[in-house]
């Protein structure tokens, strides 16, 4: 009887258990059966992965070839919160990435707490060997992509003519927004597939298109002159006082820039935090009243017209002279004055009087031969043109304030490239900052060459300016402190007052200086222009020492040979 | 009559079980060595050697029981349980922690789960308990000390914790109760007190438990958390077809779908179905149904009463970890960490699998001349 029950209990235990199992296979057989496109396509998406793969921006090295600005292989940091907190290890994992990438544990704990998201950065530009560190810990949810980080070798160094590119490797200002083009490369773009855990599977490529890296830009700056050139602002600038302050130095014959600063600057591989005032090249793109320097272009003319010799007497009326009605005044009162002497001794008076000798177009038409009110076209971005009204809206007596450099607003480069003109026996050249620009092969695919805007004077009103220019420099002239033991410098003060609403300040100017050296031979034209200096604020005092501090290192570094006295050409 | 010949052995036990079980060995051993293979360059990971041994030892295991007589075994059986009992005691205080959880005792290197062992002890000494002669199955108190039995490693394997484990118990327990010929009425409580105890074990459960629990009722919940393994494991199974897609071609382990370290283990079977396709898998299926056959033949032919529960008990243990583990591959039971037997890789459940088989062997061995 028990055996019995045993028996059919036996039995129904070995049905259940074979339908179970029989039921199992059913189960099997319609996943395995059925149609599995679906399921198929699905596991195709999940594993389908696209990305381009950013080029390595090309370099950018000065005149002789050292680096100013480089890619360097760097890592962004990011995890998948949900991920994290799935595992419940967000209080540890946060704890070691704060601790290896120096950041406030809290702050990363919040990241890896967000809700119901899946991509997070931790940060961005983490050195290679720091994300190395965090990928040894093998945490889950923590991930990795490659990124080029833009680096500065100087940091501040030259910072308004290099520019810089942003996160994204897109150049934004300077040389790095001009050649752009040139500078960043081609991507490369990659179809595949990945596993489980994100990672690319290497075998498994489709499409693998390898980034180029970008062509390397060389400039015509030299990091050595425009390590000179910002110290000796910056110097003046303690001195002297200012809010501001920007130099260009040229390289006569052929129009190239050697050295171009702006204060205030700022650190490159900082520039988020920098100001749009920091970043401002004011050697290109600050309009101002020239003042006096802008004498140099319409003396040029007149010379180079034949209205005026050098020892003609001008009557300078004593520093007030009434024209049309209005006073024109000196600085400091003079008689007569040979047109020598009112170069020498920057007479608004006397330099108006000749200026009158022109008709209005030949002025026009001789200041716009030297580049005023027209972009020179330098290979940078954000040139102003300056602002030169044509003389259908001149008024009778604008021409003696243009002769002062009134009613005229230049750029430090357009009036530095018209003085260079001078030193150039009359070639008012283009100035570039690109000397070349190669290919990742080396091969040239680019090179900034001299080339002749306009001739706007001949070569001996060119070099008779010259000589009249290098007396300013000395003693009894305005621009005395800009001299140079053993070479002779020529070179034009000028201090203009800044406009006001209603008027000039009577305060406030923008002392300048520009010139060039050796006056017989030259090399190298330099402008240097200072915002409101106080309370020295002319031209001479201010810009010239700093002309002076600049071009004296200069020569020294340029190895250029020191001039002797002629007695001859003394005698202007 | 415990020291017949070899050849009488050979004759009398059940050959379609010893083919079946190497079968199911060796495929388990091909197919962790399939999960374990990424790449042709890359040296597969040393699972599958590291299982040859298992398998190795179990098939001694197995002889050795498969000789001796169960009733010998079944009167040490006291001692068996108490052993275990220990070494579960032990494991909770210096176990290896993994994941959270204390499973693992260390000796000599070699890495043992008691719980493994303590599913075939509570087998046995059940077997004894109730097999007893004059022991009166119809009074309750009989009943409750079995459960008390099987209920102290049931809560000592759920501390450490492996509910997935202890819950072996439970089908193991009261099919062994059925077969001994309980009445159906004490049977019909148990079950109604189990599920009025079922919110109590709810509550009882961790997060990570409840979640996965939550993704079977609702798949779509959170498919990249909880619920990867199981969407992961059905794409694999369901991307097989009639005859999958080749031996050491299936993709969803080589490429990590299948998280590589539960494929080899508690995945094996979608590792199956993904490269053997149907035809595969329901072979695999249908050598278990050949050695849960010849089990419950074990039982039905058996001499005695102890050796027919003794059988029930193996067989109730291995077909609830076939079920529960297929169950979870193919997307009918929330993910558990059950892991197949003689194929899964790991040591522990390989050689109480392969001593269990040695007993049911021992039974049909002995049985009536009838």
């Amino acid at each position: 009887m028990i055996e019995r029950i045993h028996k059919w209990r036996m039995a129904a235990l070995a049905v259940l258990v074979m339908g179970i199992l029989a039921g199992l296979g059913v189960r099997l057989a319609f996943l395995h059966l059925a149609s599995h496109k679906d399921l198929e396509e699905r596991i195709a998406r999940m594993r389908h992965t696209e990305r381009t793969i950013v080029a390595e921006r090309g370099r950018i090295l000065d005149r002789r070839g050292y680096t100013l600005a480089m890619d360097l292989a760097m890592k962004d940091v990011w995890v998948d919160p949900m991920a994290i907190q799935r595992e419940g290890h967000g209080g540890f994992i946060s704890t070691h990435l704060a601790r290896i990438l120096d950041m406030k544990p809290a702050a990363v704990l919040d990241i890896v707490n967000k809700e119901g998201r899946q991509f997070e950065y931790i940060k961005r530009h983490v050195h290679s060997d720091l994300a190395d560190q965090i990928a040894r810990m093998s945490f889950h949810g923590v991930y990795f992509h490659d990124v080029m980080t833009r680096h500065y070798a100087q940091g501040e160094l030259m910072c308004h003519v290099l520019g810089f590119s942003n996160m994204e490797g897109v150049g934004s200002a300077g040389v790095e927004q001009q050649l752009n083009t040139y500078l960043r490369g081609i991507p490369g773009f990659r179809v595949s597939q990945r596993d489980g855990r994100r990672a690319e599977m290497y075998s498994r490529r489709q499409l693998d298109i390898a980034p180029r890296r970008g062509g390397d830009v060389q400039l015509t700056l030299d990091q050595s002159l425009q390590f000179i050139m910002e110290a000796a602002l910056d110097r003046g600038l303690e001195e002297y006082g200012g809010k501001a302050a920007w130099a260009i130095m040229m390289k006569v014959d052929t129009g190239e820039i050697l050295a171009m600063a702006s204060r205030p600057a700022f650190d490159l591989n900082a520039y988020r935090t920098s100001t749009p005032e920091q970043r401002r090249n004011r050697a290109i793109s600050y309009n101002y009243e020239p003042g006096s320097t802008f004498k140099v272009p319409v003396l040029a003319a007149a010379f180079n017209e034949g209205v005026v010799t050098p020892d003609e007497i001008i009557d300078c009326e004593n520093g007030v002279w009434y024209y049309h009605g209005r006073p024109l005044r000196d600085y400091r009162p003079n008689g007569r004055l040979t047109v020598a002497d009112v170069v020498k001794r920057s007479s608004n008076i006397g330099t108006a009087k000749i200026g009158l000798r022109l008709s209005e177009a030949q002025l026009e038409e001789y200041l716009r031969a030297f580049g005023i009110g027209r972009r020179s076209g330098i290979d940078l971005p954000g040139e102003e043109a300056g602002i030169f009204a044509p003389r259908s809206r001149w008024s009778a007596i604008s021409v003696t304030r243009l002769a002062m450099g009134h009613e005229v607003a230049v750029t430090a480069l357009q009036l530095l490239n018209a003085v260079n003109a001078v030193a150039n026996d009359g070639f008012l050249m283009q100035p570039y900052v690109v000397k070349r620009v190669t290919d990742r092969n080396g091969r040239v695919i680019r090179e900034g060459e001299p080339h002749v805007l306009s001739r706007p004077v001949r070569p001996e009103t060119a070099r008779l300016m010259a000589q009249l220019l290098a007396r300013v420099t000395e003693e009894g002239g305005t621009g005395r402190n800009a001299r140079m033991e053993g070479y002779r410098v020529a070179g034009k003060t000028g201090t203009a007052q800044k406009p006001i609403p209603g008027g000039y300040s009577d305060r406030l100017n923008i002392a300048s200086f520009v010139g060039f050296l050796p006056a017989d031979d030259p090399e190298i034209s330099m402008v240097v222009v200072v915002d409101e200096p106080l309370p020295l604020r002319t031209g001479g005092a201010v810009a010239a020492p700093i002309f002076r501090d600049i071009a004296e290192q200069a020569v020294r570094y340029l190895d250029i040979p020191a001039t002797e006295e002629d007695p001859q050409l003394a005698a202007y | 009559m415990n020291t017949a010949p070899l050849k009488r052995y050979l004759v009398r036990s059940d050959w379609w079980m010893h083919l079946s079980v190497l079968g199911l060995m060796f495929i388990g051993i091909l197919f962790i060595y399939s999960a374990g293979f990424q790449h042709a360059d890359i040296p597969v990971s040393g699972f599958h050697q590291r299982q040859i041994i298992w398998a190795l030892v179990g098939v001694l295991g197995y002889i050795a029981l498969a000789m001796t007589d169960y009733r010998r075994v079944a009167e040490g059986a006291w001692w068996i349980y108490a052993a275990t009992l220990c070494l579960l005691v032990l494991v909770l205080f210096i176990g290896k922690q993994v994941h959270g959880a204390s499973r693992w005792l260390s000796v000599f290197n070699i890495q043992l789960q008691p719980a493994e062992f303590a599913k075939l002890a509570v087998v046995l000494v059940l077997a004894r308990y109730l097999a007893r002669p004059g022991r009166d199955i119809g009074h309750p108190r009989c009943i409750w000390l079995a459960l008390i039995m099987a209920g102290i490693p049931f809560i000592l394997i759920a501390r450490q914790p492996d509910l997935g484990t202890a819950a072996v118990f439970v089908p193991m327990v009261f099919m062994l109760l059925f077969v001994a010929g309980v009445r159906l009425k004490f049977i019909m409580i148990l079950v109604l007190l189990g599920m009025m105890l079922l919110p109590v074990a709810w509550l009882s459960l961790g997060d990570y438990q409840r979640d996965r629990i939550m993704v079977f009722v609702d798949p779509d919940r959170d498919p990249y958390g909880a619920g990867w393994n199981k969407m992961q494991s059905q794409i694999a199974v369901g991307s097989g077809g009639l005859t999958g897609k080749g031996y050491l071609k299936g993709t969803q382990n080589v490429l990590g779908y299948l998280p590589r370290t539960v494929a080899p283990t508690d995945f094996i079977y979608s590792v199956i179905a993904e490269e053997k396709g149907f035809v595969g898998a329901a072979a695999v299926l249908a050598l278990y149904g050949m050695v849960l056959i010849s089990s419950i033949r074990a039982a039905l032919v058996a001499r005695d009463k102890l050796g027919r529960l003794i059988a029930v008990g193996v067989a109730s243990m291995i077909f609830f970890h076939v079920f529960v583990n297929i169950a979870m591959t193919i997307g009918l039971m929330p993910i558990t960490g059950l892991p197949l037997p003689l194929m899964s890789y790991g040591g522990s459940f390989m050689i109480s699998t392969m001593l269990g088989l040695g007993l049911v062997q021992s039974i049909i061995v002995r049985r009536d001349r009838r």
